[in-house]
């Protein structure tokens, strides 16, 4: 009974306190409120400059607007006018992404550009895929239970009110999710292509639960924003507004509250008084060789996703932090983690069409957990996606061919199915960013990225693959082709129970400048196997509701320190005070 | 015709890792495809152009121009890039899509990639390097005058090696030979397959925006202006057992 009417109501109940869904326009695609919004002078002292219009940093400006905080967010990328700037097309979607250069190092270099991070008002969750999976209550303790990894100085229960609302708010659609903490969600789940359903076959014949879900695209119309219709272009920006980012689901609200956007903006540095030792504000670029320019506020957060936050502390340098604004412990940059993202692709007899609805469509959870008998601590998620024809290209390269074969491959492309999975990499020191030595265009110094594999790394990629290659073979697959890949990185800024293993605190807050948060995917301390976006936005709403209320700016070395005092202090005391 | 519910065709399944000759395949009767083969004879993308919104399909349209001059590779460098482009994407006749195009575009834009591998010099550098380097095992090897001189299979071969590895001497011994290779193939396969006339050869049913997509199965995957792969079915039967073409 209970079942039914929630049934009934799943999609009908929308989010209090956030109004995005009303404010866009039923025409236009654009992001209501740029012409009007509130401008602040960059001498005018706000109350709190964020750096980045992404997934944290976006969330973090809406809440704490409708506390009615004044606020400036520095974008580095363009205010995008979708209905000019966004396009039906692959290749002529490369401005989306962050493309100005990066070195990249170690024994593995991940390969970024389109394959990680955005530029422009919405960051990353503009052309992210749309899976919106929640961590599991096991994340946040890996090194206790698992012996690998780090112990989060926050627990699940101080982020699941946040998940909550954060799914409402998106809104997330899918089946009511088995893995993890047990949990609805508030609209059902969509239709899914023949080419999942084909995987979904294989994994059920070899006792494999897949789910359909969970996406943050709207299934029925929510607000102003219509029906998903299945172009699969997720990746190239959702011209629909079906998909969730925080162009749509955050930032119109966020304008309606005083918000100001200043795009194109380049932050360069955090400006800190030397004789205080707190952030007066950020010093940034609004264009190619234009002047510095201080935005001054009584509070600073970065969320410029985990390469650029790190890469902006580490270029903030005075005589106070001669290595980086909070890394005299020399622990800025490091423990940045990718998850591993192999894919393999299967042929079938009929035709598929994967390029049909959204790339995101049925997962299973059921692996994510260490299992002694695999070999390996922590685990992985299967996910289906379906890459367009330059995606898939890059497939069938990566299975070693070109020429004729390519070309014979490709026209087979309508016979493919693909599924992949995201493994949980350990965080390790030495997988860090640093600067090199070349400049971008505003003269501002570079990031380095190196990282390198470990053995268990190694050994959770290797098993993953052959099971997602066991389920093609389960479902009559024909051929199948390999890639070996990686996606999402979180890290880099990471939050802790003490100054000498982490940057901030179980409030994000830095421990060495009081005033200053880093609000982005740089302070998860793990990645566990699940998509980080609603983790990384469930992270902001918790941040801003603690830097409303004052707890954030607690000074009380126990409530810094999180549940990371559980082991060394009285257990339930130090949990409590954290939440 | 060809059937394709079977896999016989797919080079990994072939004893030699070699696809069959293109010459199996239907000619190419509606719209254009690269060297007119294709699996999807009366499939024409350009079709439902209409219904695209208009960012996009200007920059779909812009690819379907007269090539413009190259504007990064100098004049003689061109015949290797061109060589080299023809032979990766087994082009080896009209209509071609013009991927050096694509290529000297990207580069003299400076519209990168966003990375650069450590031990890697720019993008622009390493595809310089990659030409000098094809010709350089061209001479050394086949006594070519460069590589777009040398025989077809000649090039096949040097570019199976680029693809393993497996060149030395010369510009090579600067290079990281498969990450170049990735550099060189990252650009051309996103050439290739970002223009209509592959779309056509793959059947793939291009931008979908304000129209979306219907049918995604499993009843039917085809769109009214989307067409199934040539079948071995007699028309006649697929008729009767409900299987008609769009
Ligand atoms: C192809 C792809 C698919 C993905 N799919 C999924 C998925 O299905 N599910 C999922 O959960 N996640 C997915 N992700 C990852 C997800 O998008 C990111 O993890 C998330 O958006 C990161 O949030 P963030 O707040 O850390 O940074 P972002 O959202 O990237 O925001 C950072 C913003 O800061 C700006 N910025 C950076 N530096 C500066 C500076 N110095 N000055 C001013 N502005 C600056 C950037 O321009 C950017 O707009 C995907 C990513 C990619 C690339
Ligand atoms: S498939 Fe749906 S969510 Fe994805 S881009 Fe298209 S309309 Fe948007």
């Amino acid at each position: 009974m209970a079942d039914r009417l929630r049934g009934l109501l799943k999609g009908a109940i929308g989010p209090s306190d956030n109004d995005s869904r009303y404010l866009l326009d039923v025409h236009s695609r654009e992001l209501p409120g740029e012409d009007t919004m509130r401008q602040y002078a960059p001498g005018e002292e706000v109350d709190l400059v964020i750096v980045g219009a992404g997934a944290g940093g976006s969330v973090l400006a809406q809440r704490l607007a409708r506390h009615g905080w004044n606020i400036v967010i520095l974008e580095a990328g363009p205010f995008w006018h979708p209905d000019e700037d966004w396009v039906s097309d692959e290749a002529g979607s490369h401005e989306l992404y962050w493309t100005q250069n990066r070195i990249i190092g170690g024994a593995d270099p991940i390969e970024l550009g389109k394959n990680n991070s955005g530029r422009g008002v919405g960051g990353s969750m503009v052309h992210y895929a749309g899976y919106t999976p929640r961590f599991h209550p096991s994340d946040f303790s890996t090194l206790t239970d698992d012996g690998v990894g780090a112990d989060w100085p926050i627990n699940y229960e101080d982020l699941r009110p946040h998940y909550e609302q954060v799914e409402a708010e998106l809104p997330v659609a899918g089946q009511n999710w088995p893995w993890g903490h047990p949990h609805r969600y508030p609209f059902s789940p969509h239709p899914i292509s023949g080419a999942a359903a084909r995987l979904w076959e294989g994994a059920h014949k070899l006792g494999i639960e897949m789910r359909v879900g969970p996406v943050g695209i709207v299934n029925g119309t929510f607000g102003n924003r219509p029906h998903c219709i299945y172009r699969g272009y997720c990746l190239q920006g959702c011209k629909v507004n079906a998909k969730a980012s925080p162009y749509v689901t955050h930032l119109p609200d966020a304008l309606a509250h005083a918000v100001e956007i200043r795009a194109n903006c380049m932050a360069a540095r955090v400006e800190v008084d030397q004789a205080t030792g707190r952030a007066t504000g950020v010093v940034y670029h609004d264009e190619v060789g234009g002047a510095e320019i201080l935005q001054r506020a009584r509070f600073v957060a970065i969320a410029g996703y985990s390469i650029e936050t790190p890469r902006l502390l580490l270029n903030s340098i005075s005589s106070r932090f001669p290595h980086g604004l909070c890394n005299d412990e020399d622990q800025v940059g490091r423990y940045i983690m990718v998850q591993g993202a192999s894919q393999t692709t299967g042929r079938f007899p009929d035709e598929l069409r994967m390029y049909k609805a959204p790339p995101p469509e049925v997962s299973s959870e059921q692996f994510y957990e260490t299992d002694l008998s695999r070999g390996f601590a922590r685990g992985f998620s299967i996910q289906t996606v379906s890459p367009l024809p330059i995606g898939w290209a890059e497939h069938v390269l990566a299975d070693g061919h070109w020429g004729r074969a390519m070309r014979e491959y490709m026209r087979d492309y309508n016979h493919w199915a693909t599924i992949g999975v995201l493994n949980e990499l350990l965080p390790q020191p030495e997988n860090r960013i640093t600067i090199a030595e070349p400049i971008d265009p505003y003269g501002i110094p570079i990031a380095r990225m190196d990282y390198s594999l470990c053995e268990n790394d190694k050994s959770n990629i290797a098993h993953s693959t052959e099971v997602i290659t066991d389920i093609l073979h389960a479902a009559d697959a024909q051929d199948v082709l390999t890639i070996y890949r990686y996606a999402h990185l979180v890290g880099g800024a990471r939050m802790g129970s003490s100054p000498q293993a982490s940057v901030v605190d179980a409030n994000q807050r830095s421990w060495a400048v009081p005033n200053l948060f880093v609000a982005d995917g740089s302070v998860c301390p793990t990645q566990g196997s699940a998509n980080p976006a609603l983790t990384i936005m469930a992270l902001a709403s918790r941040l801003a509701a603690r830097m409303a209320s004052g707890a954030a700016m607690d000074d009380d070395p126990l409530a810094r320190a999180g549940t990371g005092t559980r082991q060394a202090a009285t257990p339930q005391h130090a949990r409590s005070r954290s939440s | 015709m060809p059937d394709f519910r079977d896999h016989a065709h797919l080079p990994n399944l072939r004893p030699d890792r070699e696809p069959p000759h293109p010459s199996w395949l239907p000619r190419q009767e509606v719209g254009i495809s690269p060297q007119m083969v294709g699996r999807y004879p009366d499939f024409d993308v350009l079709s439902a152009a209409d219904t695209w919104d208009e960012a996009t399909k200007s920059v779909v349209m812009a690819r379907l121009k007269d090539p413009a001059p190259l504007r990064f590779f100098t004049p003689d460098q061109e015949p290797t890039l061109r060589a080299f482009c023809d032979t990766v994407m087994a082009q080896d006749v009209e209509p071609r899509v013009p991927v050096a195009e694509f290529v000297d575009d990207k580069l003299a834009a400076g519209r990168l990639d966003g990375y650069q591998y450590a031990d890697m010099p720019d993008d622009r550098d390493t595809w310089r390097l990659v030409l000098h380097g094809l010709d350089h095992t061209a001479r050394t090897r086949y006594g070519a005058a460069g590589f777009a001189e040398a025989d077809p299979e000649n090039r096949e071969t040097i570019v199976d090696d680029l693809a393993h590895a497996h060149l030395d001497g010369g510009p090579w011994e600067e290079l990281n030979i498969a990450r170049a290779w990735s550099v060189c193939m990252r650009a051309i396969l996103a050439g290739f397959y970002s223009h209509p006339w592959a779309w056509n050869e793959i059947g793939f049913g291009g931008p979908a925006y304000p129209r979306g997509f219907m049918r995604l199965g499993p009843l039917s995957t085809t769109e009214p202006f989307e067409r199934h792969g040539s079948t071995s079915e007699d028309p006649v039967d697929a008729v009767h057992q409900g299987l008609g073409h769009g």
